[in-house]
């Protein structure tokens, strides 16, 4: 495993006496696509959480490259600007147009000219199919149209890999296949991904690796198609049969 | 009707005669409310960044203590200067500098005594709105700033204060439209805005009440000219409710590259350029020279 890009270790994460994940090891290598599935509830979006450090946990090591960036004096906001997020409800800068909401990073965080920044959130913009609307205000676009122009904020600032927190769980169901086609775009393009996921399809034809989770612990994992067709657990079977009725 | 036209003859009587005095109290108050309200806002925004210094157990010992303290400070000035009279800091602050420094230090003018004290009152109440404001953005903002890499600093100056900023402008208002009319009390230190000329005036003729009349038509329309400015700033800020479609490419590629989904390459029959040109073409035959 040379390309060894993010290596989680033992991670535990409790809030108060309630204990949402338990010694959770999983590894990302460069170019995989990580499905997280799995129940409501089960700490799937905590893990993702976690790993961009928008929560502590509270024992265990995430290695990055090799470091950890769990301990005393990391710079989180020098780590998270590799680690790419796009959330269940978007959080596009309210105050800001689409195009500065790609831009406003790159200049602050990653000290690039404004020209410069323009150019490549273009780009991005472009690749999402939003580049018609970079005037728009975030409030003035529909689910769809803000989560394509999230992800393109997220590519603007040049990740490493991209952590998705169900992003198409709070869209329409007619705009969940366009975010979907992005997201599948970016993984043919070799794009390192993490995506928690309600949409099993998704799982199935793009990840090259699946986990799921239930109760705060990682139930099994490996590809797709083991996982998904051929569950060795009795509780993935379960959820997966629900998954098939539902 | 006697005493109305009576009232009318005092007034023009008054109005002739001190007209100048009228208008430099009018210019005094609004200079002291502006300049006040400005610093009280960029105090209440400061204070705002340092009560909301995210603090976690990570953080090495001599941060969370000095965040402790910074906290304490702060809450101390808000509470301090919310509790006490406005008029009572003015006596406070204006003599008790000299007092404390035996006359080594004093106020050069009364107006950077005047501007002090309104400030520093000011930034109490808008250290208070600012938290507000500051609470009541979503914090799914906050992590979407974080997720790029901001820092805090970057985060409240890029994305929350500006529309924390929005929210509070009612307040800010508020506060301005409090300050014309109580920087009255900075007669005291006998700073002169537009009441302390009107007690000048009245104690020379005696006029109470046509004087007290022309104060209170001249509070009433400075009031109503801020609160419409105030509004007129906020829809501004609020920006145009439409927006425009950016039709041509912004980065120029060759054509036949790009590829958007609502509009396809150039010889896709998507493209709406194509489409125009296939239309002139059934409607009026290929032009020649063009096969």
């Amino acid at each position: 495993m040379a390309d060894m890009i993010l290596e989680i270790r033992h991670l535990s994460k409790s809030f108060g006496s309630h204990e949402v994940l338990r010694d959770i090891d999983f590894t990302v290598s460069k170019g995989d696509v990580t499905a997280i599935i799995g129940a409501s509830g089960s700490g799937k979006s905590t893990l993702l959480r976690c790993i961009n450090l928008l929560e502590i946990p509270t024992s265990g090591e995430i290695l990055f490259h090799g470091k950890d960036v769990t301990g005393k004096g990391v710079n989180a906001p020098e780590y998270r600007s590799h680690v790419g997020m796009v959330f269940q409800s978007f959080n596009l800068f309210a105050n800001m147009t689409v195009l500065e909401n790609c831009v406003r990073g790159q200049v602050k965080v990653l000290k690039k000219s404004k020209a410069e920044a323009k150019d490549n959130a273009l780009r991005h913009l472009q690749r999402v199919g939003m580049a018609p609307y970079i005037n728009a205000k975030p409030r003035q676009l529909s689910g769809g149209q803000k989560q394509r122009v999230a992800i393109a904020r997220a590519l603007a600032m040049g990740p490493e890999v991209l952590l998705f927190d169900e992003p198409t769980s709070a869209l329409d169901p007619e705009m969940v296949g366009e975010v979907l086609a992005v997201m599948q775009d970016l993984a043919a393009g070799g794009m390192t991904m993490l995506v928690v996921t309600h949409e099993m399809a998704f799982a199935r034809d793009v990840s090259t690796q699946v986990v799921y989770m239930s109760e705060g612990v990682i139930c099994e994992q490996g590809a797709p198609a083991d996982v998904l067709e051929k569950p060795q657990m009795q509780q993935t079977k379960d959820f997966l049969a629900r998954f098939r009725k539902g | 009707m006697n005493v109305f036209s009576k009232l009318i003859y005092d007034i023009g009587r008054l109005w002739g005669k001190y007209w100048g005095s009228y208008l430099n109290g009018v210019k005094n108050t609004l200079i002291l409310a502006v300049v006040a309200t400005a610093i009280g806002v960029v105090i209440g925004l400061v204070c705002g960044i340092l009560n909301t210094i995210p603090c976690s157990k990570n953080d090495p010992l001599p941060k969370r203590v000095l965040l402790k303290v910074i906290r304490f400070i702060v809450r101390a000035y808000v509470e301090i200067f919310r509790g006490t009279p406005m008029v009572l800091q003015a006596v406070f602050i204006y003599y008790g500098l000299p007092y404390f420094s035996n006359n080594a230090l004093r106020f050069s003018s009364v107006w950077a005594a005047a501007i002090l004290v309104v400030s520093i009152n000011t930034g109490a109440y808008m250290a208070e709105s600012v938290r507000g404001g500051i609470i009541s953005v979503d914090p799914g903002q906050t992590e979407g700033a974080m997720a790029i890499g901001m820092n805090h600093f970057q985060t409240m100056v890029n994305v929350i204060l500006p529309q924390a900023f929005r929210n509070i402008i009612p307040q800010i208002g508020n506060n301005f439209i409090i300050n014309i009319k109580d920087t009255s009390v900075m007669f005291i230190i006998s700073f002169t805005e537009f009441f302390a000329f009107h007690q000048y005036i009245t104690g020379v003729n005696n006029l109470y009440f046509p004087s007290a009349a022309i104060e209170m038509v001249g509070y009433l329309t400075m009031t109503l000219i801020a609160s419409f400015l105030l509004r007129a700033l906020e829809k501004r800020l609020d920006g145009s409710d439409n927006y425009e479609l950016v039709s041509e490419d912004q980065l120029v590629m060759a054509a036949g590259t790009y590829n958007h989904p609502d509009r396809g390459t150039p010889f896709d029959e998507r493209n709406p350029e194509y489409r125009e040109k296939v239309r002139q073409e059934l409607k009026y035959g290929r032009p020649k020279g063009d096969r």
